[in-house]
């Protein structure tokens, strides 16, 4: 019964979360008036604040059943982060035009959230899988949430097979490292991979666990359910599937491969190739950058740039996470983090454009910076920092990026991602072009569409304000994000390695 | 390492001849053995029932669904609830009936629910 306790006080916020969902969905119940929307949205805060409070007031370290539940600083952090991504979307579902159930579809971005801090805090493969699901599942129902709209039913229909077969190949994978290793936790496949690492059932399993992460991140060729899924589902949902679940997917990825399977990484080098998962992970982020970005640049749609925009980025992440040790982790981590809140950003001005303008075609983006300069700012921000321009953060993700993959120890020496980076490089420079045309509706075409009333402030757009300043900011002082995950991954690293339960501060 | 890949070879050929060869003897005997005599009653869609009366294709309303899930989340509960009753009262440590409670609140809730949202009525 120990356990059962340890585990209680372990995953406290994300009890707390559960028990908002279950008022607001009890809230939901009562007659709808006009203030019943902010209501429900105000519980929502409160639960999610409580919890995030919860987890910040926390014992440092715990690892319950070896591995199954885990917490110290760096998990500490991206929970943290991810329940931040999730209440964001909340306060767009508002102004978003869902109008019934909107007590369910608050849940349900709750359920995403606590699935995303189960993954975040765990390091056990099952567990790994259990929490896959637990935040796939409610996200297809959200990209589907607009029952009317036959867009959003074909993106949550295509998200759910693609998301079905993916979830197929990972468990597939697990199953088959699970029967060469015998082991569920990381921690303990770290100590018997290197023994197989020339298995042919290993190498099977460990390339369908990857293939089965690349279809939940949006890797190339694994991609083709992304474009649609952005376009179709709600705009608050898309905003959740582009910043919320990338980074618990992120950072589960890396834990697998850099705790698990260190042993069986194989070298990227140009100059000395060996199997294993660096190689498959380098040529999958650069046909990824590759792609994504120049398909991006025939889109006319600004969701569908941003879907595009988005598997490059993937790209930019992996191979981030193919230069392995030393800072490594922290600078995809970094970059992670920058790109959800600027994703997150970027919708919400989408979010705005829609609701005023009816859509998100380029052309409803002409004369943004007319009827609402403020926003237009906003948006100037998120696109130049997407494409990695100084002074904002997504300079500065880049930069740590290509510096750790170039300066990688474990390639041969320095320069053996050398191809992949100049491959990045490039077409950074191509990804530019479409950021631009976006900046270029926005602020350079004249508008066509009638003169509409001026924006009302709402919480939304004040969110999405909060996101370009905050971008700004990790711009300008980097180590406003940076030194806390510098310092969470140090107290990570330190952590004590047997599976003691709970431990007091 | 090859003997792996000898293994692996062998599960693939056993794997591809399990399903072909029953299939093949059926075509063979469905070939050489039966031969094809089609008429009115044997071509009908219940060879061997009623004729069917009215249209087959009809429409199942979704609202069906959700009874059934809804029954489907009351009976797998059973299975929750039948250690519970089987132990007694009595010899359950405290975390185990709070936790059971807590099970029940969750049903409890997720019946309220249904109900306010109109599913456990038959339109």
């Amino acid at each position: 019964m120990n356990t059962a306790l340890n585990l209680l006080h372990l995953l406290t916020p994300e009890s707390i979360l559960v028990e908002t969902i279950l008022v607001v969905l009890i809230a939901g119940l009562f007659k709808a008036t006009a203030q019943k929307r902010n209501m429900l949205l105000s519980l929502t805060l409160i639960g999610g604040v409580t919890a995030g409070a919860m987890l910040i007031f926390q014992p440092h370290y715990g690892n319950i059943a070896n591995g199954m539940a885990v917490l110290d600083p760096l998990t500490r952090f991206i929970k943290v982060v991810v329940l931040g991504l999730s209440l964001i979307t909340a306060v767009y579902a508002v102004q978003s035009n869902i109008r019934q159930h909107f007590a369910e579809y608050l849940a349900l971005i709750l359920f995403t959230a606590i699935g995303m801090m189960l993954l975040a805090g765990t390091e056990n493969l099952l567990m790994i899988f259990i929490a896959l699901e637990m935040v796939s599942i409610p996200l297809y129902l959200l990209a589907g949430f607009l029952k009317q709209s036959s867009a959003s039913a074909e993106a949550s229909l295509k998200y759910f097979l693609v998301g079905g077969v993916s979830a197929a190949f990972l468990l597939f994978g697990i199953s088959l490292i699970y029967g060469t290793t015998g082991a569920t936790s990381l921690r303990d496949l770290a100590q018997s991979a290197p023994a197989v690492t020339r298995d042919p059932l290993f190498l099977a399993g460990l390339v369908m666990a990857i293939v089965g992460f690349g279809f939940k991140v949006a890797a190339v060729p694994f991609h083709l359910w992304a474009p649609d899924v952005y376009e179709g589902a709600p705009t608050s949902s898309a905003a959740l599937i582009a910043s919320g679940s990338k980074v618990a997917g992120f950072l589960i990825l890396a834990k697998f491969l850099a705790i698990g399977l260190a042993g069986a990484a194989g070298s990227a080098a140009s100059s000395q190739l060996q199997p294993g998962w660096l190689p498959l992970l380098a040529v999958i982020a650069a046909i990824s950058i590759v792609v994504g970005n120049l398909a991006a640049l025939s889109q006319s749609n600004v969701k569908r740039i941003l879907a595009y925009s988005a598997i490059a980025q993937s790209g930019y992440m992996l191979l981030g996470l193919s230069a392995t040790g030393g800072t490594a982790l922290i600078s995809v981590l970094f970059y992670v983090v920058v790109y959800a809140l600027t994703a997150l950003g970027a919708f919400g001005v989408v979010l705005h454009v829609e609701q005023r303008r009816g859509g998100s075609q380029l052309h409803h983006f002409e004369g943004l910076h007319q009827s609402a300069p403020g926003l237009a700012l906003c948006m100037g921000v998120f696109m130049i920092s997407l494409a990695g321009i100084p002074p904002l953060a997504g300079f500065f993700g880049k930069f740590y990026l290509f510096a750790g993959a170039l300066g990688s120890a474990s390639q041969g020496g320095n320069l053996g991602l050398l191809w992949v980076v100049a491959i990045a490089i490039t077409f950074n420079a191509v990804s530019l072009y479409y950021y631009l045309i976006v900046l270029k509706h926005v602020f350079v075409t004249p508008a066509t569409h009638p003169a509409e009333p001026v924006t009302r402030r709402n919480a939304a757009t004040f969110v999405t304000g909060l996101l370009a300043v905050s971008v700004f900011a990790i711009g300008l002082y980097p180590g406003v994000l940076l030194d806390p995950l510098r310092a969470a991954a140090q107290a990570a690293n330190r952590k004590p390695v047997t599976a003691a339960p709970v431990q007091p501060k | 390492m090859s003997y792996d890949y000898l293994l692996l070879t062998i599960f693939l050929a056993i794997a591809l001849i399990f399903p072909l060869v029953p299939l093949g003897l059926a075509w063979l005997w469905a070939r050489t053995l039966s031969p094809a005599k089609p008429g009115h009653d044997k071509q009908a869609t219940y060879e061997c029932g009623l004729e069917s009366e009215k249209p087959v294709q009809i429409q199942f309303q979704a609202h069906y669904y959700l009874y059934a899930l809804v029954f489907l989340v009351f009976d797998v509960e059973t299975v929750f609830l039948l250690p519970f009753a089987a132990m007694g009262f009595v010899n359950i440590p405290v975390v185990g009936f709070l936790s059971i409670m807590l099970f029940l609140l969750l049903l409890v809730e997720s019946l309220v629910w249904a109900w306010a949202k109109g599913i456990l009525e038959w339109k």
